[in-house]
């Protein structure tokens, strides 16, 4: 492992030095990604030992060109393993802090700490207790919930307005805080990234930006706007659904809410981002459902639909 | 609020047994067996197949009393998926649908200027750190977490994690983001 590493610090230390421009440029880069594919890859398959490219080392021997500027941060977050839980931390604060600048928390202080009493109770029962779990209603009427790394959790207005008990509620938390425990959006992100350094060391027009997580995370709240991998979102549900539970809540809050999204028209403007970047609800009772199946017949939980906060 | 109403008067409906004529329309999603209670111990009344149109009556916990054809029995709450949009992928308008957003209080909104939210308004947004400090600063502390769910009458659960469905199958492809 630690020559791995060492050969993957030579590799990166050669981006780092810099790229001799043109077609030599690009080809390195194409090389490179193979490389970083093979090191994304290793949890897939059993870690052949590589050799480092030969043009690793021609490369990291040419001098490195003025103007070329990559940042070998951004590189080293998307080479060396897991990010620390202060890099996520700051990952998932910009991109918090991006999409609250789309669309701003609601004013109601009781809703938010209501919501950040079950999250937290929800979140309790994940086993992560690394990060620091915060829960903000979003001020739209879009039906939609979102994470961030770092244990950031929103749900919109429009979605919280639909639901009937704090059952439910604590589904869609458990949902979203699954992302945040799997990593989900970290997983993106570290592929984003490699695809971004490599097009600032393939282009010639590397912007010199000191802003290491704006680069890794794109514009505003992007990742937000292109979703996750939809067997994300499966797991998220049947991760989600199993943390409710644990928190003493009935399972069937998720599917309560999938039911209920399953029946919207088509045609709403307030679920389309939702429906364009997770799998149909449909299809995702029916996932859930093969996971599920007898396993959580046993379990007694609680709805407390007297409990829960109605938004006026 | 009409919305609300409709709503909550929908799920009061499946909740207490709706009467037939609003019940709600849904698909059967994969084989499944009707059991005469709402427990997988009671007797088996009926199958469904795949694909099949049922009638939701009632629903209770994990459970939904169905009619399919002559036969009726309670199948598992996510075996069925409700609307009349059938299997999957496009789902088209249904009953529960145009009943719950036929006066839509967010189309009155979005005259106004609020909508839904977009590709744009998330790629365009512009980092706001107000509105994150109020947010960090709602945070709150796990012992408090602890007492509401005491209030509750919450007590943490020991449940096993669930499978993966399949599991022979690699896990999710980033690749094709």
């Amino acid at each position: 492992m630690k020559t791995r590493a060492m050969q993957i610090k030579a590799l990166v230390l050669a981006v780092a030095l810099g790229l001799s421009g043109g077609a030599s440029a690009i080809d390195f880069g194409k090389l490179l990604e193979e490389r970083l594919n093979q090191e994304l890859n290793k949890n897939k398959q059993p870690p052949a030992e590589q050799t480092a490219p030969p043009a690793a080392q021609s490369a990291a021997a040419s001098p490195p060109p003025e103007n070329q500027k990559i940042d070998a941060r951004q590189l080293g977050f998307a080479l060396f393993g897991d990010y620390s839980p202060e890099e996520e931390a700051r990952i998932g604060r910009q991109i918090s802090g991006n999409l609250l600048g789309a669309v701003p928390l609601v004013p109601d202080d009781k809703l938010q700490n209501y919501v950040n009493l079950v999250g937290n109770w929800v979140a309790a029962q994940s086993g992560r207790s690394d990060v620091k779990w915060r829960f903000g209603v979003l001020d739209t009427e879009d039906i939609n919930a979102f994470a961030a790394p770092g244990g950031y959790v929103f749900i919109t207005k429009g979605l919280y307005r639909r639901l009937g008990n704090e059952a439910q509620l604590a589904g869609v938390l458990g949902h979203e805080i699954a992302h945040v425990t799997k990593k989900h959006h970290l997983k993106v992100l570290k592929q984003s990234s490699l695809i971004g350094a490599l097009g600032q060391a393939a282009s010639k027009k590397a912007k010199d930006s000191d802003q290491v997580v704006q680069n890794l995370i794109g514009n505003g709240a992007e990742i937000m706007a292109r979703g996750l991998d939809k067997n994300a979102e499966f797991e998220a549900d049947r991760v989600g659904i199993v943390f409710a539970a644990r928190a003493g809540y009935e399972p069937w809050g998720l599917p309560d809410v999938l039911q209920d999204l399953a029946g919207l028209p088509a045609k709403d403007a307030r679920t389309g981002l939702l429906f364009k970047t997770h799998p149909h609800p449909a299809d995702r009772l029916a996932a859930l459902g093969e996971a599920v199946d007898g396993r959580l017949d046993a379990v007694q939980g609680k709805t407390l639909a007297d409990r829960f906060y109605r938004i006026k | 609020m009409k919305k609300t109403f409709l709503i909550k008067g929908l799920a009061l409906l499946l909740a207490m047994g709706a009467m037939p004529a609003l019940a709600a329309q849904g698909t059967v999603l994969r084989n499944e067996k009707l059991y005469s209670q709402p427990s997988a111990t009671s007797k088996v009344t009926a199958t469904a197949a795949k694909g099949a149109s049922v009638t939701i009556l009632a629903k209770r916990g994990g459970w939904l009393q169905v009619k399919s054809g002559s036969s009726s029995g309670w199948i598992r709450l996510l075996s069925v998926r409700a609307g009349a949009g059938g299997l999957g992928g496009a789902g088209l308008g249904d009953v529960v649908g145009a009943a719950t957003t036929r006066s839509d209080p967010s189309r009155v909104v979005a005259v106004a200027g609020l909508r839904g939210l977009d590709d744009e308004d998330l790629k365009q947004a512009k980092f706001d750190g107000a509105e994150l400090a109020r947010m960090d600063a709602w945070d709150a502390s796990a012992a408090q977490a602890r007492s509401f769910a005491a209030r509750g009458g919450l007590a943490a659960a020991n449940i096993a994690a669930l499978p993966e469905p399949r599991p022979a199958q690699q896990p999710s492809t980033w690749e094709a983001n």
